[in-house]
């Protein structure tokens, strides 16, 4: 009996331990991932932050602007969903954080929405579900590229012209701290960017060519395009963040198990080696 | 010597150049523009070409160019120029432009007429940067003459 658990203990332990092997192998590949993701994604971030602050400067120093990217002057009805999800798993809950978002956004709105799924993960869950995948973007996001991105993000802006959608909103995850990440959802097309105090009214006049409205148009895609890209670059950050996590809580428990098992293995020895003497002695009592 | 201002070059995924120029020639919608420092406040788009940098103390024919896959500048008390791509000369692969404007050319004298508007726009594109970068990396079509 005794030497029959201890057996089995002994299996337990070989497999934790190689469990362990490969979480702690996993943690320390994500956190490397990790380490180049940020930067990647903090340059990104320091750039869209420049096209975002021209189109609210332009906003607030002309009226002229065309109007149909303005929010308020059509009615929305059917709504683009962007979700920005993984490829992998073990992750935690890093895309059940967003799929339970979108679920959420998609559920108080009655009209039918149209999805684009960037990762596997998102894709299938829409799929499983019955929604209309209008498109996706399955490789790894961690190496996007802004011309992909763009390409993505044309036939949206396309849509949105034409008037077959009305809104286009983007979930994901956003970075705050390798421990932290905060699921969000962006509406960015159309535009409410208030007359905001914050950004003073340019004394001057400014050149605008060859027309205002020609850099207005150019702009406006090119905000989508940059707001998915880095949305992309970031979610991917996320990604290896919530991973490092997951695998690191992983390894904890794994050798917090190996210590429990090792305890009680100890302790089926000792009771085997103390029955074992008991057997002796007894033996030995009996033949004097 | 004139004044300098700052001038910052932003692609999506890095800060390509950042320093005090006299002197941008910047190729816009209309034509080629010169910008230096107390220009008028502007913004305007660029068109495929080249980009002529004169750096504070630089010679007066010194110049650094880099091709340009439009954008837009933004003049106020510093230039910033928002492009896609932007590559200086020196680091123009040739092989590459060349093979991707015979690639280009190729298809555009098969499918002119036939093909779906967006491509054959896109082919032009590709090979109007193509040229561009072909001149810049000879020192700028300016320079060859």
């Amino acid at each position: 009996m005794a030497s029959n658990s201890m057996q089995d203990i002994k299996r337990r332990i070989k497999s934790v331990t190689s469990t362990e092997h490969i979480t702690n192998a996993m943690k320390l590949v994500s956190a490397g991932k990790l380490r180049k993701a940020k930067a990647i994604f903090e340059k990104t971030n320091e750039n869209s932050h420049y096209i975002t602050h021209t189109i609210a400067e332009m906003f607030n120093n002309s009226q002229d602007i065309p109007q149909e990217y303005l929010a308020g002057n059509r009615e929305i009805k059917t709504t683009c969903y962007i979700v920005v999800t993984s490829c992998r798993g073990l992750c935690g809950g890093f895309n059940s954080n967003i799929l339970k978002e979108a679920q959420r956004e998609i559920d108080e709105d009655w009209e039918e929405p149209i999805i684009y799924a960037i990762g596997t993960k998102g894709k299938e869950y829409f799929e499983k579900r019955g929604y209309k995948i209008y498109g996706d973007y399955l490789a790894p996001p961690e190496n996007i590229s802004f011309l992909e991105t763009r390409e993505m993000s044309l036939p949206i802006i396309d849509m949105y012209n034409k008037g077959e959608i009305d809104e286009v909103v983007l979930i994901y995850t956003s970075f705050i701290s390798s421990m932290e990440q905060e699921v969000k959802n962006v509406t960015l097309l159309p535009f409410e960017i208030e007359h905001d105090p914050e950004i003073i009214r340019n004394e001057k006049q400014v050149e605008y060519e060859p027309s205002i409205e020609a850099v207005f148009n150019y702009l406006v895609p090119k905000y989508v395009e940059m707001m998915i890209h880095s949305a992309v670059v970031e979610s991917a950050t996320c990604e290896h963040a919530a991973r490092r996590m997951a695998m690191e809580s992983a390894t904890d428990n794994a050798r917090e198990m190996l210590d429990q098992l090792s305890l009680f293995y100890n302790r089926a020895r000792q009771s085997a080696i103390t029955d074992e003497i008991i057997e002796i002695v007894a033996g030995s009592e009996a033949q004097k | 010597m004139a004044n300098s201002v700052k001038l910052e070059i932003i692609t999506p995924s890095k800060m390509f150049y950042r320093g005090d120029v006299e002197l941008v020639i910047a190729r816009t919608l209309e034509g080629d523009e010169g910008f230096m420092c107390g220009h008028s406040w502007a913004c305007k788009l660029l068109d495929i070409g080249e980009l002529w940098i004169q750096e504070k103390g630089a010679g007066k024919d010194d110049f650094k160019v880099a091709a340009v896959a439009g954008g837009f500048i933004d003049v106020k008390d510093s230039i910033i120029i928002y492009t896609d791509a932007v590559e200086w000369s020196e680091d123009i692969d040739m092989e590459r432009v060349l093979s991707e404007k015979a690639k280009a050319e190729d298809w555009l004298t098969h499918n002119e007429q036939t093909g779906d508007p967006n491509d054959v726009i896109k082919a032009k594109i590709a090979i109007a940067k193509a040229i561009t970068r072909s001149h810049v990396a000879e020192g700028g079509y300016r320079r060859k003459r």
